[in-house]
């Protein structure tokens, strides 16, 4: 029967796929559960012999943790910044990219450029960009700014201390969505240009022969029908800005802040790391939950309001 | 009644109107391309800044008034990069990694996707609902978990923990099944009856078949291998087995203050050129891998 | 208003660049739609009648020639600043507007001194969606209309802002046979209460014939004849014409002239004075030829088909060039089916010549 014979060979194809994935994901799954809920596990401690009471301690640990409520502040600052931001500048770079003709292909791949970088990589340079060059021996009076203190001054500003010790945390942040933005831009232009080109030329022929506004057939026409797509990069965009860490380390290193404020800018994916990293698994565990449960929580109530604005 | 457009042309400068039309339409034009103009400079200017500063002296680079362009052309930087970073040993490793993960989770994606396209067996549906339904939760939830079980495997600092645990790809699997389900099940029926077997018809039909998503899957796997970070540095931080990314942290942990900025950004400059160049040959592919999985790596 | 279009050309740069053949999609298009007419653009796909269509609309820019809207040269004026209202072929509704907000969206667009209330923009909206009898449906999504009243939709969004002229490209040609039928009678009956001056653009003779006051049929870029159906149709200037308007078309035939008589084959049909001997092309519209026992053309036989009060006389004929030879007479009118052959008797008033070199129409004198 041929049917029999596809039930074993389909399953002897998937077998490799669900034997990892039975070891590297739904085990994980279990496992991150009961770690979780049990009191102060640690792993190299249970191999020890020791043993766990179940029990919701290293929930109220995490939230009771100082330094978890900065991550959690950190993060949801990062989100609520950059999400906005880089959504709105893609939407108008995309819009302008779509009513071109010459460069638009060579402007498309400019803008693609970021994309294919390494995120550390290329936070090293902001960081470069962003430094103060050669502090004066013994003191701290610069006596060369970074490139973008060259140009604030350039303009007429004063130059602000951005990440160097001493920095404020809102000059270091002010970092952090410039450089974020700077690497969520390509993603969005991308997806939205390519919305923009499957939107039927008609409705616009039929806005223009009304004589509709720019500003009007953006808002009125663009953005509706673009909906879905604006959708999917907000939605992708918080659940990429929650999950933050390796543009931090790229500007600010291990250290997670400037060098006199370590772990300042640290994430909730930072904090779940520097648990594991002190082998406290119930404690990244209940963190790592938290997190799932934000992503999920902001997730429905982002796909909840955007069903009332969405067309499809 | 308000007026209709037929009284609202009828007093009007048509000459006024034409001129006032010439100059709107210039003027948006030129304001589109120098958004984008403006926008392009801004996206391309840290590139610039990499490569001018990766090729100055640390003198020069440190002068107060900067310089747009490099008064004597320091490609010693990128020698002492080379050297400093131990960026040979560190391609050889990422690209050990990235190949041999590449060239195994295509042989288990293409598998199984096929099982998932073209086979009937008893809970397809259910099973491939689950997995589906793994790809929402965040890959942090299960390093927690694989990081213990890479440590009780003995599997710390080698190359086997950096490839095992990632070479299944849900999403893979995902994307080739729907590009498999487009290839019409008479193909595959006919080979059947010829007495063709699984593996041939795979190889000679589907694989063929659904090439431009294979590459694009090859180069995102081989991204993934020259980006990733969090991972190694958990289990393989050691110089022996160290990838790309980490070495290059590690080699250059200051990032402020008085670190030597030229050949920092010239192995910033090395370790980003690949990623480049495949990226000008490859273009397509890349782009179309992006714009379906919206993964990054 | 009145529309004059002069010299008006249009020629496309050609896609195939090794060849470099330009593309004449309309050549020296002159004419001049009198204020208030409905007027039919009708020609077979790729002669045109499109793209003049556009170059009135402002959507595609002439390559030469002048448009004018009465005394206002439009040439280069762009779209919205021509005042005019355009029925695209799929509608372009917009699908994530109501019905309302669809047809009231042109008024927004009115800015400054020429800015209506809410409640004027209403009142319009609701006098335009009455015109087209859909003032039911204001609350719906395009999606969750019909084909037809999505068309008429689309009609009161155009005709919203009460515009100089209304173009309409293919109105009808997404509707079903049925529909057809009764949206062009709306569509002329819209036209007379509005009195705008209004194109529109059809592949359909019998869509165009039937309701425009003025036909342009044109082939190839270049306009054939133009007119009052009815005269275009009594009256075409060439075998193109003749063979384009009128369903079931008209009967073609090969015939010479020869000595002052009009013959196909052996027989000699019609006797004319001032046509000199010479090799022609015949048309006969199917109306244009009885059957009658000493009718002047024989032909074989095929079959009848009655179909009410016509019936339609099928016969074949060596020198057609049609399959067919078509006869349409009275149902009343018996004709024996059993016999071989049928002769017919020709009404000169249908029965055209045509120069067989330039198939252009050849006028004669009945002797």
């Amino acid at each position: 029967m041929v049917e029999n014979k596809q039930q074993w060979k389909a399953w002897l194809y998937l077998s490799p796929a669900i034997f990892l994935l039975l070891v590297f994901t739904v085990w994980p799954i279990i496992n991150t559960l009961r770690m979780a809920f049990l009191n102060g596990y640690g792993n190299m401690a249970a191999i020890g012999g020791a043993t766990f009471e179940f029990g919701i301690d290293n929930f109220l640990k995490v939230i009771e943790y100082k330094q978890f409520l900065q991550c959690l502040q950190n993060t949801a600052i990062l989100c609520v910044a950059t999400v906005p931001i880089s959504t709105i500048l893609a939407l108008l770079i995309a819009v302008a990219l779509n009513s071109i003709k010459p460069l638009q292909k060579t402007l498309q791949t400019i803008f693609f450029l970021p994309y294919v970088t390494n995120s550390i990589a290329i936070g090293m340079v902001f960081a470069a960009m962003f430094n103060i060059v050669g502090l004066k021996q013994g003191s701290n009076i610069a006596d060369t700014w970074g490139i973008i203190n060259n140009v604030i001054q350039f303009f007429g500003g004063e130059p602000i201390n951005w990440i160097n010790a001493g920095s404020s945390y809102v000059a270091n942040m002010a970092v952090m969505v410039v450089y974020i933005v700077w690497n969520a831009l390509p993603f969005k232009i991308l997806i939205l240009l390519g919305g923009l080109q499957s939107i039927n030329k008609q409705y616009y022929d039929a806005a223009k022969v009304d004589g509709t506004p720019k500003g009007r057939v953006l808002t009125r026409i663009t953005v509706p029908l673009l909906s879905p797509m604006l959708a999917y990069v907000i939605i992708t965009g918080f659940i990429g800005g929650f999950k933050e860490y390796s543009s931090i380390i790229g500007i600010f290193g291990d250290k997670m802040g400037p060098a006199d404020a370590a772990g300042r800018l640290n994430t909730m994916v930072g904090f779940v790391y520097d648990a594991l990293a002190r082998d406290r698994q119930g404690r990244a565990s209940a963190a790592a939950l938290i997190l799932f449960a934000i992503i999920l929580v902001v997730t429905l109530f982002n796909n909840k309001v955007i069903k009332k604005h969405v067309h499809y | 009644m308000a007026k209709n457009v037929q009284d609202v042309m009828q007093s009007r400068d048509i000459k006024k109107i034409s001129a006032v039309q010439t100059a709107s339409r210039f003027l948006s034009k030129f304001a589109t391309y120098a958004f984008l103009l403006i926008m392009a400079l801004i996206v391309l200017f840290p590139f610039y800044w990499m490569i001018i500063s990766s090729l100055k002296t640390l003198a020069e680079y440190r002068q107060a008034v900067p310089t747009f362009w490099p008064r004597q052309l320091m490609f010693s930087n990128y020698a002492e990069a080379f050297t400093t970073a131990h960026l040979g040993d560190l391609f050889l490793n990422t690209l050990y990694v990235g190949l041999i993960s590449t060239v195994l989770s295509l042989v288990i994606t293409v598998l199984s996707a096929f099982a998932f396209a073209r086979l009937e067996f008893k809970g397809k549906e259910a099973l491939f609902g689950a997995l589906l339904a793994t790809m929402m939760i965040p890959g942090e939830l299960f390093t927690i978990t694989n990081y213990i079980t890479v440590n009780q495997l003995g599997w710390m600092h080698t190359f086997t923990a950096l490839i095992v645990p990632f070479l299944v790809s849900v999403f893979y699997i995902y994307l080739l099944r729907q590009n498999f389900m487009q290839i019409p099940n008479e193909l595959y029926l006919a080979a059947k009856v010829d007495g063709t077997s699984d593996i041939k018809y795979l190889w000679k039909v589907m694989i063929p078949l659904a090439l431009p998503t294979l590459i694009s899957i090859t180069i995102l796997k081989m991204m993934g291998a020259w980006n990733s970070y969090i991972w190694p540095k958990l289990v393989a931080n050691d110089a022996a087995h160290q990838m790309i990314t980490n070495g290059l942290r590690n080699a250059f942990t200051d990032t402020t203050g008085q670190a030597n900025y030229p050949v920092q950004m010239a192995a910033v400059a090395i370790v980003s050129a690949p990623l480049f160049l495949v990226f000008l040959c490859l273009r397509k592919y890349i782009m179309s891998g992006v714009s379906r999985s919206g993964i990054k790596g | 208003m009145k529309v004059v279009l002069q010299n008006l050309t249009k020629i496309f740069p050609s896609r195939d660049k090794k060849s470099g053949q330009e593309v004449i999609a309309v050549n020296d298009f002159n004419f001049e739609i009198p204020d208030g007419k409905l007027v039919g653009l009708l020609g077979p796909s790729g002669c045109g009648k499109s793209t003049t269509l556009y170059m009135i609309c402002g959507l595609q820019k002439p390559s030469g020639g002048k448009i004018f809207f009465g005394e206002d040269d439009v040439t280069e004026l762009s779209t919205e600043n021509r005042g005019i209202g355009l029925v695209f072929q799929n509608y372009a509704l917009y699908p994530h507007m109501t019905v309302k907000q669809n047809i009231m969206f042109p008024l927004q667009n009115l800015k400054g001194k020429d800015k209506l209330t809410k409640e004027e923009m209403f009142d319009r909206t609701l006098n335009a969606a009455k015109l087209v009898q859909i003032d039911e449906l204001l609350d719906r999504k395009p999606s969750e209309l019909s084909g037809g009243q999505q068309q008429r939709v689309a009609i009161a969004r155009a005709l919203v802002k009460m515009p100089r002229v209304l173009l309409l490209d293919e109105p009808l040609s997404n509707l079903d046979a049925r529909l057809r039928l009764q949206t062009r009678e709306e569509i002329r009956r819209i036209q007379r209460e509005t009195g705008i001056t209004t194109v529109f653009v059809t592949h359909d003779q019998e869509e165009a014939m039937s309701i425009s006051d003025i036909i342009v049929v044109m082939k190839l870029g270049v306009v054939q004849q133009i007119g009052a159906p009815q005269s275009v149709y009594d009256d075409p200037k060439n075998l193109f014409v003749a063979k384009f308007l009128g369903t079931p078309p008209i009967n073609v035939l090969e015939g010479k002239v020869s000595g002052g008589k009009i013959y196909i084959g052996d027989e000699a049909v019609l006797e004319v004075t001032n046509v000199d001997d010479q090799d022609i092309y015949i048309g006969i519209r199917p109306e244009g030829i009885e059957p009658n026992e000493n009718g002047v053309l024989t032909c074989n036989l095929s079959s009848v088909e009655v179909m009410g009060r016509d019936s339609s006389v099928i016969s074949t004929h060596p020198a057609s060039l049609n399959p067919i030879v078509r006869a349409i007479i009275n149902s009343d009118i018996r004709i024996d089916t059993s016999a071989q052959t049928i002769k017919y008797n020709i009404k000169p008033h249908k029965f055209f010549i045509f120069n067989k070199e330039t198939e252009e129409r050849i006028y004669y004198e009945v002797k």
